[in-house]
């Protein structure tokens, strides 16, 4: 397991630009609708792994990228990374216990958590999205994790040896 | 399975906080710079510096895309002649109605001068290039590859060849942004062609949906009528087309009838906009700018309320 080691900062941006990548790729409608959110999962994979150097405060600046680029309100995916980032903290150790593609099951709640605090936000923003097709990408973000999360871990591994 | 408690304290200015602490600071800090955000524009700055930065990051992942598009071009040379041939008797067509045009406007400036009316035809374009469209689903809106060096300002018009497409609402030196349409947050205020009715056209939230929701039961509408801007608000010049109404529908007990109307633009195709802008509307918005400085600009016609 790769939370003995400390990973090096270069590695982790650049994970976090290469998911920022497939956030941004440009998608049909249809397909951007069910895009799995795999910057948060990224994001909340190293507050995971690595509690030492990737904390709360790094998630809420990774939020704030978003928010400069999707043109939200300030700190709208900042806090909702923040939040979602404090439940995988306070699930840690009991994520530690399963294997990559058990702990989707128990990032479900988070990653609903996560899209829950965005929509809460637009809602009071007055930019409300009130569609049930908003909650797929939290199942897309689910089915996703096991493959992702596996491989951050061996490309990981492989960095620390 | 290793007790990680100290680890959670990472050390921060020197101390080591409480995560839960911590996030609790985090969303007091969140909320009032979401606050200050939607409230004021004294945040544009960082935001455009931060959009700088993140714009190479943005341009990869518009490169498949673009190199696609290229290759398309490289490999389709009968597609690539007939669009010639196709757009050579366009130019054709325009350039004989654009003889009409001008003497039309001479006509029309004439007219408008012995009525001592102070409204000009004169308008300024500028051709931008659409970037990209928003990742983000459910907000409308593009990015543009002209900033504020080539003169574009907030509340600039979009047109595309068929109609308004929206209005630019962030601008950074090298790029900008422009809400659509039909962006739930846009409302833009139109008169009916036929009858000189004026109403508000509100996005809807899909890409080939208007809806106006302002109109009494009795209200002269109905399906195929032009929808043009009117011009009041200030933001659009008046008399570009904005959509075809498809349907009006009358709901027994409602006040108002449900319409719904077709935006006449191709928001969601091609590649190049113009922005359409008179020389009132620019004093207008520096003017604005200068105010907002202060207060927040608050336009009663087309303002999107969470940019």
């Amino acid at each position: 397991m790769i939370i003995e080691r400390r990973v090096s900062g270069l590695l982790i941006v650049a994970t976090l630009g290469a998911a920022l990548f497939l956030a941004l790729l440009p998608l049909p409608d249809a397909l951007s609708a069910v895009r799995p959110a795999i910057y948060p999962a990224t994001v909340l994979f190293w507050v995971l792994m690595q509690p030492m150097s990737f904390g709360l405060i790094a998630a809420w600046c990774c939020g704030i990228l978003i928010d400069v680029i999707y043109g939200t309100p300030f700190g709208e995916h900042g806090l909702a990374m923040a939040v979602a980032g404090y439940a995988v903290i306070r699930l840690r150790d009991l994520l530690w216990t399963f294997p990559v593609w058990q702990q989707s099951v128990l990032l479900l709640p988070v990653f609903i958590l996560y899209e829950f605090v965005l929509f809460w936000i637009d809602g009071v923003a007055g930019a409300e999205v009130n569609q049930w097709w908003r909650w797929l990408p939290v199942l897309t973000t689910t089915v996703i994790w096991p493959f992702w999360a596996s491989l951050l871990e061996r490309i990981a591994e492989f960095e620390v040896g | 399975m290793r007790g990680l408690a100290e680890d959670d304290k990472t050390p921060f200015l020197g101390r080591r906080i409480a995560p839960g602490i911590r996030i609790v600071a985090i969303a007091i800090i969140s909320i009032i710079l979401m606050m200050v955000d939607h409230a004021s524009t004294s945040l544009t700055p960082v935001r455009s510096t931060l959009a700088v930065a993140t714009q190479p990051i943005q341009m990869i992942a518009e490169m498949p895309g673009e190199i696609a598009h290229y290759m398309g071009r490289y490999f389709d040379r009968g597609q690539l002649i007939t669009e010639n041939e196709a757009l050579e008797q366009k130019v054709l067509l325009l350039q004989a109605r654009l003889q009409r045009l001008a003497s039309l406007q001479a006509e029309n400036e004439r007219i408008r001068a012995l009525l001592a009316s102070a409204s000009s035809l004169d308008q300024n374009v500028l051709i931008a290039r659409i970037l990209s469209v928003s990742p983000d689903p459910y907000r409308h809106y593009i990015k543009l590859n002209k900033g504020s060096t080539d003169g574009v300002f907030v509340g600039q018009a979009l047109v595309d060849a068929n109609g308004i497409m929206g209005q630019v609402t962030d601008v950074t030196p090298l790029d900008s942004r422009a809400i659509l349409i039909t962006d739930a947050n846009h409302g833009i205020p139109v008169e009916i062609n036929r009858t000189g009715l004026q109403t508000i056209a509100q996005g809807s939230g899909k890409s080939n949906e208007l809806r106006l929701p302002f109109l009494a039961n009795n209200a002269d509408i109905r399906a195929d009528d032009l929808l043009v801007t009117s011009g009041l608000g200030g933001r659009y010049p008046a008399g570009y087309p904005v959509g075809t109404v498809t349907s009006v529908v009358h709901q027994p007990g409602d006040e108002f009838l449900d319409v719904v109307a077709n935006p006449s633009a191709h928001l969601n195709r091609g590649r190049e906009v113009l922005l359409v802008w008179t020389s009132n509307t620019e004093a207008q918005a520096r003017e604005d700018e200068a105010i907002t400085e202060a207060a927040p600009a608050d336009d009663a016609g087309a303002e999107p309320t969470a940019p």
